[in-house]
C-alpha cells in the first residue's frame, strides 16, 4: 500500500491552482506566437498580441490571467494500492480551492444553489469525478473553465452510424454560431461514445490532455488535425473579430456505444487553457 | 454587407457625446479615457429595480459608457484585480433602459442579438469589445477603482473606475455595421449549407 497524507494533496493542488491561474505554460505561450503568425487578419493579431501581454502583465504583477478564475474541475484516478491518509479527498480538494483562492485574489464565482443559493465566498466546491485504477498511483487532472466558455457547452445525439464526416459538420455548425462567445482561439474537447452524460464528460476529459499531445490512434489523429483546419476556415478569428485562428487544437476522446444512438459531447477551453495534471 | 475595416485609431474622453459617436465604425480602435461603470448581470437588476422603486441611478448616465466587467478583487500591492470583459450579450435585455436615459456605449465582449444593432442605431449608441481573457493586461489601464453602490453584491458591484487609453475595438457601430459578421464573411474559407440564407440569430 502506498500512504498519501492529505495535507500533501491540498499543498500540491493549492500550488498548482494558484500556479495555472497566473502562469501561462511554455507550450500555450508558443501555440500564440504561431498564430500570430499564421493570422492575416489586422483586428485578429491586436487580440492576439493582447493575449500575450497578458501573459507577461499576469506573471509579472501576480495578478490572474482571467478575471473568471472559473469552477475548479478535478479528474481523480485513485490506485487500488493508495491509501489516502488524515482526511477525505473531496474535502482536500475543497481546501486547496479554498486555499488558493484566497491566497491568490481570485475571483469567488461559485452560488450554493442555482436557484436559492448565496456566494459560497471560496469559490468551492470544484467539481469532481473519482475513478479507480488498478496500481499503486494518484492521478489529479485539474481544469480551470470560466463560465463564457462553459456557455457553449453542447450535446448531439445523431444518427447511429454516422460518418466522421457527420460528426464534423455537427461540430462547424455548433462552433459557427457559438464559438465568438467563447474567448477563441479555442481548444476543442470532442467526446463520441457511451451514453449522452459520458460524451459531454469524454469532451471535458479530452481537455486535460496537455497541448501538442498526440492521439495514440493514427486514424484519429488525422481527425483532430482536419477539425482543426476546418474549424478555421471558418472565419471566426481570435475574439470572433474575424481571422484565420478560431482553434488552437481539436481533441477527440471515444467509448463503445449503443447500436441506437450515437453522442457526441462538444466542450471547449477558450484560449487561457488552465490545467495541470499532478501524479503522486 | 462588406465594409473595408478601416483600422483607424481614435483616442475618446468619457463623457462621450453624439459626434463621437458618429466619427466611428466598425473596427475602429479606440483608446478611451475617463470614467468607466461596471456593471455585470446582478448589478444591472438591481439598478432597474431601484429606478422602478423612484431611485435615481447611482452613476451620471448622460455620455456614461458601461463596462460589463466582474474583476477579481486587488491585491494589496495592485490598485485593482484582473478585469477583462464579460459575455454582453446576457445584458441586451438591460440595454434598451440605459439608452433612453442618455447611455452612448457598452463594452464587453462577443456577439450580441439582432435588436441591439437597432438600438444602437436608435440611440446613436456603440458597442466596444476589449480583449476577452486578458484580464490582467487591461487593468495596467486601470488608474484606480472604486465601489460606488451595492457593494453586498461583491464582484457584482457597480464599480466605477478611472481609466487611460483603456484599448477598444469598435464592434458594432451607429450605423448597423457589425464587426464579428464582416470578419466572417471575409476570412471564411469553407461552406457550411446549412446557413448561408439563415440568420445566426436564431
Amino acid at each position: 500500500m502506498k500512504e498519501i497524507w492529505v495535507f500533501d494533496i491540498v499543498e500540491k493542488v493549492k500550488n498548482a491552482l494558484l500556479e495555472i491561474n497566473i502562469r501561462s505554460d511554455a507550450a500555450l505561450r508558443q501555440k500564440m506566437l504561431d498564430a500570430l503568425v499564421a493570422e492575416e487578419s489586422e483586428a485578429g493579431r491586436e487580440m492576439l498580441t493582447q493575449i500575450l501581454e497578458n501573459y507577461v502583465v499576469a506573471e509579472e504583477r501576480r495578478l490572474p490571467l482571467c478575471q473568471d478564475t472559473g469552477m475548479v474541475m478535478a479528474e481523480v484516478r485513485v490506485g487500488s494500492e493508495v491509501s489516502i491518509r488524515g482526511g477525505n479527498l473531496r474535502q482536500a480538494l475543497d481546501e486547496a480551492i479554498r486555499l488558493a483562492y484566497r491566497e491568490g485574489y481570485f475571483r469567488k464565482s461559485i452560488i450554493a444553489d442555482p436557484f436559492f443559493g448565496k456566494n459560497t465566498q471560496d469559490n468551492t466546491p470544484g467539481v469532481y469525478f473519482f475513478e479507480w485504477v488498478e496500481g499503486n498511483c494518484l492521478e489529479i487532472d485539474l481544469l480551470v473553465k470560466g463560465g463564457g466558455c462553459d456557455n457553449i457547452t453542447t450535446l448531439g445525439m445523431l444518427e447511429p452510424g454516422s460518418t466522421p464526416d457527420d460528426v464534423e459538420r455537427f461540430i462547424l455548425r455548433e462552433l459557427d454560431r457559438k464559438a465568438a462567445l467563447a474567448c477563441p482561439p479555442l481548444v476543442v474537447g470532442v467526446g463520441i461514445g457511451g451514453n449522452g452524460a459520458y460524451a459531454l464528460f469524454l469532451a471535458s476529459r479530452a481537455l486535460s490532455r496537455p497541448l501538442g499531445s498526440l492521439h495514440p490512434d493514427p486514424r484519429y489523429r488525422e481527425l483532430e488535425k482536419k477539425w482543426c483546419e476546418d474549424i478555421n476556415r471558418l472565419g471566426i478569428g481570435p475574439q470572433g473579430v474575424g481571422g484565420r485562428v478560431t482553434c488552437l487544437e481539436v481533441r477527440i476522446e471515444t467509448y463503445p456505444c449503443h447500436i441506437a444512438s450515437f453522442p457526441v459531447g462538444l466542450v471547449c477551453s477558450c484560449h487561457v487553457f488552465r490545467r495541470k495534471t499532478l501524479r503522486w | 454587407m462588406v465594409r473595408n475595416m478601416t483600422g483607424r485609431e481614435f483616442i475618446l474622453k468619457t463623457p462621450l457625446g453624439v459626434e463621437d459617436i458618429l466619427a466611428l465604425r466598425v473596427g475602429d480602435r479606440v483608446f478611451l479615457s475617463g470614467e468607466l461603470y461596471v456593471a455585470r448581470d446582478a448589478t444591472h437588476r438591481r439598478m432597474l429595480s431601484e429606478v422602478a422603486q423612484g431611485k435615481e441611478l447611482p452613476f451620471p448616465i448622460h455620455g456614461a459608457v458601461l463596462y460589463y466587467a466582474g474583476p477579481t478583487p486587488p491585491p494589496p500591492h495592485e490598485p485593482v484585480g484582473s478585469i477583462g470583459p464579460t459575455t454582453s450579450r446576457r445584458m441586451d435585455p438591460y440595454l434598451a433602459f440605459f439608452l433612453e436615459r442618455g447611455l452612448r456605449a457598452t463594452i464587453g465582449k462577443g456577439e450580441r442579438g439582432e435588436e441591439v444593432k437597432q438600438l444602437l442605431e436608435k440611440y446613436k449608441a456603440v458597442y466596444f469589445i476589449a480583449c476577452g481573457g486578458a484580464g490582467a493586461y487591461l487593468s495596467t489601464f486601470v488608474v484606480s477603482q472604486e465601489v460606488l453602490a451595492y457593494e453586498d453584491l461583491g464582484a457584482q458591484a457597480l464599480f466605477r473606475l478611472l481609466v487611460k487609453d483603456f484599448p477598444l475595438m469598435v464592434a458594432y457601430d451607429a450605423f448597423g455595421g457589425d464587426l464579428f459578421e464582416e470578419g466572417k464573411i471575409r476570412y471564411r474559407r469553407i461552406l457550411l449549407y446549412h446557413r448561408e440564407n439563415s440568420n445566426r440569430g436564431e
